[in-house]
């Protein structure tokens, strides 16, 4: 281990915890799907960075949403982000998640993926290399050390507004809400 | 045999026994037929027994201002190597059509594609359901009148993000 951190080991242990433990569950919607396997694999070799492969998402931490998304695939990604336990961080992966990329037009393919789950990071690019997975992976280290990656705090707070949102497409959602407290009040 | 006779003995034959019907050969290895809606099953039929086996794909085009779609069945032969196009026209009002399954069996997820992307209903294809849209509740998206950019700014545009929402 580093000797340098062992201050910060003793002083956050969790946070330290989380940035070197990111377990990957990542959902193959569209291309970027084939970006991840050289990246897990001895090419660029992910575990140098901590992130290992997760085999559901129970046991993962960060999920990954690899390309476009269309209305079909948004169900299971709002059941998979619901299923993650927290601490949970999100990166959308091309430019397709964040406003729809090539498919701005589209009848079927969700525009701004950020307006039904929260997003912690954005990869740009059409497709990005698999470098910039590590350059995200490190960006969300410093997020993690500022306390600055909250999406699922900001998930926790906003229940209403993005369970409102992914019935306004989806239609009425057959699993019951996850926190059935926030449905309630108005936080709009 | 010439290459050439192939086409032409094919429709010289076609056109023996299909009344009503336009055959034509634009180029080498391409079968143009163009009959109508009653006879396309008999059709396939007459091409499968002579050696088009295999149904490639079927595709629908909508001719919005005739009133009609146009729907294109697209057989391959394994044994001449010619590919034939057998065209027909319904109409567009209320689009019906004789399933092709009990020639081609394949065709069912043709049909079904065709079904949910231009609304032409199959008779006799036991599972017409959604195939790729998710509780679509408008006119089906392939269709000329269908009008894209509106439907997105009414669905998709109109949701404010969070930033929005929260500062009003």
């Amino acid at each position: 281990m580093d000797r340098g951190k062992i201050s910060k080991w003793l002083k956050y242990p969790e946070k330290m915890g989380h940035k070197y433990s990111l377990w990957a569950i990542y959902f193959a919607t569209g291309c970027g799907i084939m970006e991840i396997p050289p990246v897990l694999t001895s090419r660029w070799d992910a575990e140098r960075f901590g992130v290992l492969p997760a085999a559901t998402p129970r046991q993962a931490n960060l999920f990954l949403i690899t390309g476009y998304v269309s209305v079909k695939t948004l169900r299971p990604i709002v059941r998979t982000y619901e299923l993650m336990r927290e601490p949970k961080y999100t990166v959308g992966f091309g430019s397709c998640p964040i406003n729809g990329g090539m498919y701005w037009d589209s009848y079927n393919t969700i525009k701004r993926v950020d307006k039904y789950i929260p997003i912690d990071g954005w990869i740009a690019g059409c497709m990005p290399r698999p470098e910039s997975i590590f350059i995200a992976v490190t960006k969300l280290w410093m997020m993690i050390d500022k306390g600055a990656a909250t999406g699922y705090i900001r998930y926790r707070e906003n229940y209403r507004y993005y369970r409102e949102n992914q019935e306004r497409i989806l239609g009425k959602l057959d699993w019951p809400p996850l926190y059935p407290e926030k449905m309630g009040e108005d936080n709009g | 045999m010439k290459i050439m006779d192939r086409e032409e003995n094919l429709r010289e034959e076609i056109l023996s026994v299909f009344k009503n019907t336009e055959v034509s050969s634009p180029k080498r290895k391409r079968l143009t037929v163009i009959t109508e809606k009653a006879l396309i099953s008999e059709v396939m039929k007459f091409l499968k027994d002579r050696g088009f086996k295999q149904l490639c794909a079927i595709s629908c085009i909508d001719w919005i201002e005739e009133k009609e779609f146009e729907l294109i069945y697209h057989l391959s032969s394994f044994e001449s190597g010619i590919h034939a196009m057998v065209k027909t026209k319904i109409d567009r009002e209320n689009p019906v059509m004789k399933s092709m399954i009990p020639v081609f069996t394949n065709a069912q997820t043709y049909e079904r594609e065709i079904w949910e992307m231009f609304g032409v209903q199959f008779e006799g294809n036991p599972r017409l359901i959604p195939l790729f849209l998710d509780r679509w509740r408008d006119i089906p998206p392939f269709r000329k009148d269908f009008d894209i950019r509106e439907y997105v700014k009414r669905t998709f545009d109109v949701i404010p993000s969070l930033e929005e929402k929260q500062n009003g």
